[in-house]
């Protein structure tokens, strides 16, 4: 009982919130219309057992994509009119991707891989499961080369950052800190000593 | 205080309590949620009294005496009260919004700072059997929750439409994001090291008969080190303040903020000093476990030990603050990306091949 | 183990509400005197003279993606922290080559330079 109405609040919320990313005007509102959408799923993934994986989804895409989303809507200053202009120009290409996924999607939900083959009971799992444990053993035992080429991504995409975004300008200073760090006193401190003045 | 909440009445109905009618749960949640509120208050009397405390401290440490006037019925006593008419002051002020801002951001951004802040208490365990919710998962959830600390920032900074709200909400959530790393990295060797996630097991599996040299302080050392110094910039204390670093940018993200509305942030800033505390006597000092393993009376492990340790570390923070000068913000970064992350890593692969070797006293 | 998060969504739920209670409280508390000047965004003393909110440094967005990435490892590390006493030297190995490729790439935006604030 509890479960399910639990499972109608978060799964209402989400469509609610996932509408709002699209419907709203302002960009900020969007971005944070969707870190809603994110908790509401984790909450969805959480009731079909999936503890680590429920979690993750706060820790990756809540506490750090979201960031960076922030991050680039509110710093980036973007001009809403500049972007409503081409909205005629480019709404049939919209409409053709839409129809596309609407399709894709369809054929996806209608395969039949969807159901849970009617023994969601037996899903449920005893107090001391661990999902981490067994999501571990997995992993590292059958999944193993999936787990490196996520590694080469993971390598790939710190390398594709760095040289998208780094542009060194000639005009700015870094500090050195090994010279700061090796500075003697003699280099740059004298002693003077001077006689006492007198009337 | 804590009696009721040790015999655990509820796990034997939380088991059935899926399947319950209504009777069932409706005891349930009325326990869960006494719980819950002796929790939250608990926490709030610590954060009134730290306050308190980090006044005494700085006046002590500049040879001051502190607020010692505030008292009830005309009994000062050490101006104990003085949290009380703190928070009384601060309901009854005006809350600016100013002009420019966005209403409901502005209004949001405390709400979002405070509501993580508490929510990662419910896994936190006060002793074996004190718990609310004993997940499989604790560690890992308390890292999800810590880790949305920097939304409250950053929308308030936004929010604010002002300058220096908003410098000091761009330095404070590329700190916070910046340290997190080194914090998450830590973590992981207090993981590798208990081999669970579950906060209660991590605590048990430190307990032996060398005592305190059992805990996980001594085989991760650097880590404690990291994690504590990671703390203090994660709720942007001293000396890694330049969030709001009074002499650059005001007050930074909250400079906008009065009356009770900038209460929260305050509360919500101190109720993570007083949660990066207790993790870190969890994690790494053994919790409630005592120093003295195997000595009768003060060799059992309790709740106190456990609080004791809570109070040592925040008194190390309050005396941090009042000691060291502020960093420079390229300092900070430095610090955090060049210095914690590559003692992290190697930490991370030290502490395994302990693990795998099985390095007596504490992984064998 | 469902059981385990009723008080956690209890607990948010009251975390949450117990910010939007204060909020109240200081609303109908406190006085409401609005002023022209006192409601203008903090300056110095002057008027502000543009948008507060400006265009930023490219290396707070670098520092934030490289947070995702190392947030990703981190992600990675905890099932594998838990079952390492299980997998045997296979898995420690396996951890060790993900661990060395991340590596490579710290190493990397190290030497390029990533990592320098002026």
């Amino acid at each position: 009982m509890i479960e399910q109405t639990v499972f109608y609040f978060f799964a209402g919320l989400l469509l609610l919130a996932a509408t709002m990313v699209i419907t709203v005007k302002n960009p900020v509102h969007a971005a944070l219309s969707l870190v809603l959408a994110f908790f509401c799923s984790a909450a969805i993934w959480l009731l079909l057992q999936a503890e680590f994986l429920a979690i993750v989804l706060i820790l990756v895409y809540v506490g750090a994509v979201m960031v960076l989303f922030l991050f680039v809507i509110m710093m980036l200053d973007i001009n809403l009119t500049v972007l409503r202009e081409g909205f005629s120009r480019f709404l049939p290409v919209g409409i053709s991707v839409a129809v596309l996924m609407a399709v894709s999607m369809g054929l996806v939900i209608t395969s039949g891989r969807f159901t849970t083959g009617g023994n969601y009971e037996a899903l449920k799992h005893a107090a001391d499961y661990s999902n981490t444990r067994e999501l571990g053993i997995a992993l590292f035992t059958d999944y193993l080369y999936p787990f490196e080429i996520a590694g080469a991504i993971l390598l790939l995409a710190i390398v594709a950052a760095i040289s998208l975004t780094l542009r060194k300008r000639p005009d700015t200073k870094t500090p050195k800190v090994e010279k700061q760090v090796a500075v003697h006193r003699a280099g740059h401190v004298r002693l003077v000593r001077m006689e006492a003045e007198k009337e | 205080m804590f009696g009721f909440l040790r015999d655990n009445v509820w796990s034997p109905l939380a088991g059935a309590v899926l399947s319950q009618p209504y009777d069932g749960y409706a005891v349930y949640l009325l326990d869960v949620l006494i719980k819950i509120i002796v929790v939250v208050a608990c926490v709030l009397f610590t954060f009134a009294y730290t306050t308190y405390a980090e006044r005494k401290v700085s006046a002590w440490i500049q040879l001051r005496i502190g607020p010692n006037r505030v008292g009830v019925f005309g009994f000062r006593m050490f101006g104990l009260a003085q949290p009380v008419a703190d928070g009384i002051k601060a309901i009854f002020k005006e809350i600016i919004i100013p002009t420019r801002a966005s209403k409901l951001l502005f209004v949001l951004a405390p709400i979002l700072a405070l509501g993580p802040a508490f929510a990662a208490w419910a896994v936190i365990p006060f002793n074996d059997v004190m718990v609310l919710a004993d997940i499989n998962a604790g560690l890992l959830y308390i890292i999800a929750m810590t880790s949305l600390a920097v939304y409250g920032i950053i929308i308030a900074g936004w929010a604010s439409n002002s300058k220096y709200a908003f410098l000091g909400s761009l330095r404070s959530a590329a700190q916070i994001v910046s340290y997190e790393i080194s914090m998450g990295f830590a973590l992981v060797c207090v993981l590798v090291a208990a081999g669970s996630l579950n906060l209660g097991d991590i605590v048990n599996a430190q307990s032996g008969k060398y005592g305190f040299l059992n805990w996980y302080w001594l085989p991760l050392l650097p880590m404690f080190y990291v994690y504590f110094v990671s703390g203090l910039a994660e709720t942007n204390r001293l000396p890694f303040d330049v969030v709001e670093g009074e002499s650059e940018i005001v007050a930074g993200f909250h400079v906008e903020y009065s009356g009770i509305a900038f209460a929260t942030f305050f509360i919500a800033e101190y109720t993570n000093m007083i949660l990066i505390s207790i993790l870190t006597s969890i994690l790494f000092l053994g919790g409630w476990l005592s120093p003295f393993q195997g000595i009768p009376v003060v060799g059992a492990p309790s709740i106190f030990w456990l609080l004791g340790k809570t109070a040592l570390f925040l008194f190390l923070f309050l005396w941090i603050r009042w000691t060291f000068p502020r960093y420079r913000y390229d300092q900070i970064m430095r610090l955090g990306w060049k210095v914690f992350l590559p003692i992290t890593i190697v930490w991370v692969v030290v502490t395994s091949v302990m693990v795998v070797a099985k390095v007596p006293p504490w992984f064998s | 183990m469902l059981e385990h998060y009723i008080p956690i969504l209890i607990f948010i739920v009251i975390g949450l509400g117990l910010g939007c209670v204060l909020f109240l409280l200081g609303y109908v508390l406190g006085p409401n005197r609005p002023d022209s000047e006192k409601n203008s965004p903090y300056e110095c003393g002057f008027e502000a003279f543009e948008d507060a909110r400006m265009k930023f440094d490219v290396r707070y967005y670098l520092i934030a993606i490289l947070f995702i990435i190392f947030d990703l490892e981190i992600a990675f590390f905890f099932p594998w922290a838990v079952v390492i006493r299980e997998i045997g030297m296979t898995g420690f190995w396996a951890m060790m080559i993900f661990l060395g490729v991340l590596t490579i790439g710290f190493v990397y935006e190290w030497r390029k330079g990533a990592l320098e604030w002026e």
